[in-house]
């Protein structure tokens, strides 16, 4: 047998012991410091949170403000400021403890009287909270640490609706001093305080001292959350580019929402790493039910048969890595998927739907398309679409406005046939914007309006996941609205942030931190 | 002169009014309004319209009108919707950055374009003139975001000299003040150094060929002395004009530099407002910027009075 040598044998040694004390074993222990720098997309419209649907305002007050639930990895319900909860009386009386000793950022404890009335608001302003809102009979502090909520009838959405960051708890004196308007203050419990918002230029948020963190590991957006970072700056970067170039520099250490064409130039930049935000959301031309062409079962079928998606996400999206064609109404990621009439996805049938179209005397009145360039992709979308549309015998007109636009003229129907958006993840299987009758398009089946009554009385998952894929066919075969297809979106963070702030899909630092 | 003075103070009252006219009824004109964009995408068009109420912003039209008139009498611009401030108060803020921004980016054109346009004239059709007016070509080509953009990447990302972006206030001092202005300021005032230097060009060539430029020149004075004491007094009046409208140019320009350079001031607070629908803020600075456009333009014209005795106002 060979000796090794002496000298060779101290070489490896050494290697080892560098390897030890190397900063990537140092990684692993997360440093207390620092001020972290975001650059986000634009102002927030506002930071009341149940006054707004718009993500940017969860994902920046979230970190102020928490709710009573919150998600699990598997985006299951888990307690945050709830302690733990009970369902009785057949699903008609939901009793929440409160954890003790939570302390908001004023210094007073949280109690159920403070509780109740953001609950009463968020039933009252907040879009879900007032959708829920008809199932709730009344809500009740039965002690300082016990809230009652009694229905009018079962909603197994409600507690997915208090896991969102919208269903926020605030202290009593803020919501009485906010009367029937947006807030004046926003004090939270969460471990993130507000300390002043500069529009335009910045959102500062600093450590919260005092937060009573849950004992749990973490868990998706549960379980024990740390605040590193002394502070938190969301800056105001509109410009993609310059939200690229400035992480690049440093002088930012994430970025949100950079265009995907930059992939590949963040993947060659050995001081950036790029966060794929998967699942985002799923883009979507919504259909008018409303309107005379599109009221016509076959004319949307024909709509949906027509669609090639391969094309239509390529133009969207580009690269591989940021959409999928997948049929679901949920995400892979979550435990709703399934398959169900996932052949009436991407038929990319073309006789079929000139069949269609001629069977329902379809006279090329002009769909009229409204789409915008504000996200790229639903203008790209539909201009693709267009195309195939045209191809089968559809008149198209692509009607591209700003954002604010569309949202108003989508309200009306009689200005539109069809309209692009993106829908975003939604936990709550009963609670889908796709399936809302309230919702623009107005998609008011009377089979799927039963299933998801049924669905809010379900609590045993195995029967839910049948019920979901029943609603799943009423939407291909009546043709809610078109699903195009899933699709993720790029963030860029420097290599020195460590820590949790990859879990999609929405964005959060408790638990990051800043190496070196 | 005093009633001149007056008359064009005055003047600037029915401007204003008409201003404030046709901004109010097209921005109300144009689809979206605050409600739903503070509601977002996914709230039900029954939320939006109880938000909407909450605002005020569905009582009719003219009655809208009427409410924004007897507040400007009063001197009050209104609240903005998002900012929830007075919109008096937010453009207070916003004035610094874009002051400095447009007084440095004009400072800048100044100084290139009217050595530029003499030295073009003086040297004309030589090989100077020629390289001169090409390159004021290619700065009235290029787009000043474009110009930006590519500034960032050369002198921010690759040699790492300037910050990519952002606004350091005057108060944190004046270095790191000037620093985050400089590429700005190059980028929105190179394309105004162009343009003034082609007209300082052309009218010092029109002075140049004058028959008192021939009798000073017969009389032995120097070229030196010809030119810039005798033939640049007359030619900088057209170049005035253009430099009192280069500043209020710049203050439209700064609208896309500051978005570019995530510059806090002006620009930044119309794009936001327009994008948000934020009616009170779009109203007060577009009646702002009008009157600022009056004011500089009564100024040029009492700046010729200096410059060129012959002018009388009546």
């Amino acid at each position: 047998m060979n000796r090794i040598p002496f000298s060779y044998r101290l070489g490896m040694v050494a290697l080892v012991l560098f390897a030890l004390a190397s900063p990537a074993s140092a990684q692993e222990t997360p440093r207390m410091g620092g001020v972290l720098k975001v650059a986000s997309i634009g102002e927030p419209p506002t930071l009341d949170i149940p006054m707004s649907t718009a993500t940017l305002v969860y994902e920046i007050m979230w970190h102020v403000n928490e709710s009573l639930f919150t998600y699990d990895k598997g985006f299951n319900p888990v307690p945050l400021l709830a302690e733990s909860y009970t369902v009785t009386d057949k699903g008609l009386k939901y009793t929440i403890n409160l954890r003790r000793a939570v302390k908001f950022h004023n210094g007073k404890e949280m109690s159920s009287a403070d509780v109740v009335p953001s609950l009463k608001r968020w039933g009252r302003v907040a879009s879900v909270g007032r959708v829920l809102w008809k199932y709730v009979e009344s809500v009740d502090a039965k002690d300082p640490y016990t809230v009652v909520i009694s229905m009018k009838q079962p909603s197994t959405s409600l507690i997915y609706g208090l896991s969102e960051a919208h269903a926020a708890v605030y202290p009593k004196e803020s919501i009485e001093a906010a009367g029937d308007g947006q807030l004046k203050e926003f004090i939270g419990t969460g471990p993130y305080r507000f300390v002043e918002h500069r529009p335009d230029r910045h959102i500062k948020l600093a450590r919260f001292k005092d937060y009573s963190a849950r004992a749990e590991p973490a868990n998706g957006f549960g379980g024990k959350r740390t605040a590193y970072f002394d502070e938190i700056l969301f800056l105001t970067v509109p410009e993609t580019a310059v939200r690229l170039a400035g992480v690049e520099t440093g002088e930012y250490h994430h970025a949100m929402f950079i265009k995907q064409d930059s992939y590949e130039r963040i993947k060659s930049l050995p001081a950036l790493e790029s966060r794929i935000v998967k699942p985002r959301g799923w883009a979507v031309a919504v259909l008018n039910h409303k309107s005379p062409v599109m009221g016509q079962k076959k004319i949307r079928q024909a709509f949906q048969a027509a669609l090639d998606m391969e094309p239509i996400m390529v133009a969207g999206f580009g690269a591989r890595e940021f959409y999928r064609l997948d049929p679901s109404l949920f995400f892979p990621e979550q435990p709703w998927h399934s398959t169900a009439s996932a052949k009436l996805y991407n038929q990319h049938d073309k006789d079929k739907a000139r069949r269609l179209l001629k069977e329902a005397g379809y006279a090329a009145q002009p769909l009229r398309w409204v789409t915008t360039r504000e996200y790229e992709f639903m203008y790209k979308n539909s201009l693709v679409a267009k195309q195939q549309l045209e191809e089968v015998g559809f008149t198209v007109d692509l009607q591209v406005v700003d954002w604010a636009t569309l949202n108003n003229r989508t309200e009306k129907p009689e200005l539109w046939e069809v309209f692009s958006t993106g829908f975003v993840f939604s936990a709550d299987p009963a609670n889908h914007v796709a399936l809302r009758c309230t919702f623009q398009g107005w998609w008011c089946n009377e089979e799927k309006e039963r299933l998801l009554a049924e669905l809010q009385g379900e609590n045993d998952v195995k029967k839910r996941k049948a019920i979901i894929e029943r609603i799943q066919t009423v939407f291909y075969e009546d043709v809610g609205s078109v699903k195009l297809g899933d699709y993720f979106t790029l963030d860029a963070a420097r290599r020195e942030l460590r820590g949790d702030f990859r879990t999609a899909p929405r964005l959060y630092f408790w638990n990051s931190w800043l190496a070196r | 002169m005093k009633i001149y003075l007056l008359r064009r103070v005055l003047a600037v009252i029915p401007v204003m009014l008409v201003v404030a006219t046709v901004t109010f009824l097209l921005i109300h004109l144009a689809p979206g309004d605050p409600a739903s964009i503070i509601a977002g995408p996914d709230a039900a068009p029954g939320d939006v319209a109880r938000l909407r109420h909450n605002l005020g912003l569905d009582e009719p039209l003219p009655a809208q009108l009427l409410r924004w008139y007897g507040r400007l009498l009063r001197g009050d611009l209104g609240d903005s919707i998002f900012l929830r401030r007075p919109v008096l108060e937010a453009v207070q803020e916003r004035l610094e950055p874009t002051l400095l921004l447009t007084t440095w980016a004009t400072l800048i054109a100044v100084l290139l374009g009217v050595p530029a346009g003499i030295i073009s004239a003086r040297y004309h059709n030589t090989a100077i003139d020629q390289s001169f007016m090409g390159l004021a070509l290619l700065g009235l080509s290029v787009p000043n975001f474009l110009l930006g953009l590519l500034m960032i990447l050369v002198f921010g990302v690759w040699l790492r000299w300037l910050p990519v972006a952002g606004y350091v206030p005057l108060d944190m001092g004046l270095w790191p003040n000037a620093r985050s202005l400089l590429m700005p300021s190059v980028s929105l005032g190179l394309v105004q150094s162009a343009l003034i230097a082609r007209i300082t060009r052309s009218s010092m060539l029109d002075v140049l060929r004058e028959q008192y430029i021939l009798a000073s020149r017969a009389k032995g004075l120097s070229e030196r002395v010809v030119v810039y004491k005798h033939a640049l007094k007359n030619a900088i009046i057209p170049t005035l004009t253009v430099i009192g409208i280069t500043f209020a140019i710049l203050v439209g320009g700064a609208v896309v530099i500051e978005t570019v350079f995530n510059i806090p001031g002006l620009g930044r607070l119309i794009i936001s407002a327009v994008l948000r629908r934020d009616y009170p803020v779009i109203q007060g600075v577009v009646l702002l910027i009008a009157v600022t456009y009056t004011l500089i333009n009564l100024m040029v014209d009492l700046v010729y009075l200096t410059l060129d005795p012959r002018i009388r106002y009546q």
